[in-house]
């Protein structure tokens, strides 16, 4: 079995590409006045967010590759280094980020480290590279596990994860309307990946793709990018604050304070951890569902409309009390 | 990639982009009227009633009084961050008012105002 077997570190050989594709997205919207917009603080902070993720990957990196040898080391399945195998490693890396990505929305524990990503209430290249600093403490490298045992090294295993990340680096911007018809059915488009990052009720947890927008289509949550309901982006509750640490820190401070509070039972503690965000024991904030429901309730209209589509009738009123555990 | 090259192309890009989005004006804060304050609020806060808007006369803030209570919305860059005015200082600045939040997510912010601007804001705020 090759122990020995080395891919070149992808992500950090974009470096020089995603700053010329930045520079390049500014100055089409300096020259055409549309396509986007940037701010300086809030592209700064994007930036510093993203060198801290290759830090964090420089420095704590060692975690995950040293579970993932562990593992190849156990596994009687080796598939070799073909073309083939890396291409079918490259499609069930892309399902297994669908389903870190959609655990990343739907539970507290995971969104405390992807929260970042989705802090600015901007959408441009620099917002791609706002980048979690503690993906190692949701331990989501387990879910890689089963690709290693299956017989894929883990070299190639991260090798695909790298070229994944730098697929989604384009997809982040406003100055790609829509690609041609075949593409936007198939793959991950800039169109479907704003309607993730909306925090409109309507856009709330669809869209979890990395590259093949068709797993969201085979589980249920895609949701296309509506015309008339333009993508508002950021959180349900934004930040008030550029500063990179508070930025990656305050949904893991969040999730400390709730787990902590005096007077709850263990079941509530666990729950404030690892419930999707926005569960409280008592009702008192607002979960995805209650957001759409709420939002239903304004404006009926949008029953059965996508990203409404399936919502029980007459939810309102009890919505509160459905969302305590 | 050698590690020194990838913190020159880090720190170099950063600052180039950072400078180049500063000189083509992209630095400025949002400026605010009363109907953008209100709609910038209900973005925020969708289920409020909102019973008045008061803008500081520099438009980078603004004083929302809303059927619970007060609520504080403020440019952060060239957007806007509210919050409800729940758990939180008021502190004289010199140039206005300091409001510091305890809320992680969001510290303070400091709200430039007149003298007169700045009595207003206080019994506003101070208002059950």
């Amino acid at each position: 079995m090759t122990d020995q077997l080395t891919y070149p570190d992808v992500v950090q050989w974009a470096v020089p590409f995603f700053i010329a594709a930045i520079l390049a997205e500014l100055c089409w919207i300096l020259i055409k006045q549309r396509g986007g917009r940037y701010e300086t603080r809030d592209a700064v902070t994007s930036l510093v967010m993203g060198a801290g993720n290759v830090a964090s990957g420089i420095l704590l990196g060692f975690i995950a590759y040293g579970f993932f040898m562990a593992l190849w080391r156990i596994t009687p399945l080796d598939l070799g280094t073909s073309v083939w195998v890396v291409l079918l490693c490259f499609v069930l890396d892309d399902l297994r980020y669908y389903w870190v990505h959609r655990m990343g929305h739907r539970v507290r524990w995971v969104w405390a480290s992807h929260v970042n990503h989705h802090s600015s209430q901007h959408y441009n290249l620099t917002t791609a590279l706002r980048q979690t600093w503690t993906g190692t403490f949701t331990f989501m490298m387990v879910v890689r596990a089963p690709l290693i045992l299956l017989g894929f090294h883990p070299a190639m295993v991260l090798f695909v994860g790298g070229l994944n990340l730098i697929y989604q680096f384009w997809i982040h911007t406003e100055a790609i309307g829509r690609m041609p018809r075949w593409f936007e059915a198939v793959m991950n488009t800039p169109s479907h990946h704003r309607a993730h990052h909306g925090r409109n009720a309507r856009y709330l947890d669809c869209n979890y793709a990395g590259v093949l927008i068709v797993w969201d289509k085979l589980f249920g949550t895609f949701v296309p990018e509506q015309d008339h309901d333009r993508v508002d982006y950021g959180l349900v509750h934004n930040i008030g604050t550029f500063n990179p640490i508070r930025v990656a820190f305050h949904e893991w401070i969040g999730v400390f304070r709730d787990v902590t509070r005096p007077g709850l039972s263990l079941r509530q503690r666990l729950a404030y951890a690892f419930a999707p965000p926005g569960y409280s024991h008592d009702g008192s904030r607002d979960t995805s569902e209650t957001i759409k429901a709420k939002h239903l309730a304004r404006h009926p209209e949008d029953r059965d409309t996508p990203g409404f589509a399936g919502l029980p009738e007459g939810q309102t009123g009890d919505i509160r009390v459905k969302s305590g555990l | 990639m050698p590690l020194e090259l990838l913190l020159g192309l880090v720190v170099g890009g950063i600052a180039a982009i950072a400078a180049l989005l500063h000189w083509t004006g992209n630095s400025q804060r949002r400026v605010m009227m009363p109907e953008d304050a209100r709609a910038e609020w209900h973005r925020h806060f969708p289920d409020d009633i909102i019973r008045a808007v008061t803008v500081s006369r520099d438009g980078h803030a603004a004083l929302i009084e809303t059927e619970t209570g007060p609520g504080l919305l403020w440019a952060m860059g060239a957007d806007t961050v509210g919050r409800h005015l729940l758990d939180y200082d008021l502190i004289e600045h010199p140039r206005g008012l300091h409001v510091v939040f305890h809320d992680y997510t969001a510290p303070r912010a400091t709200l430039h105002l007149t003298e007169d601007e700045r009595r207003g804001w206080r019994i506003l705020t101070e208002r059950p």
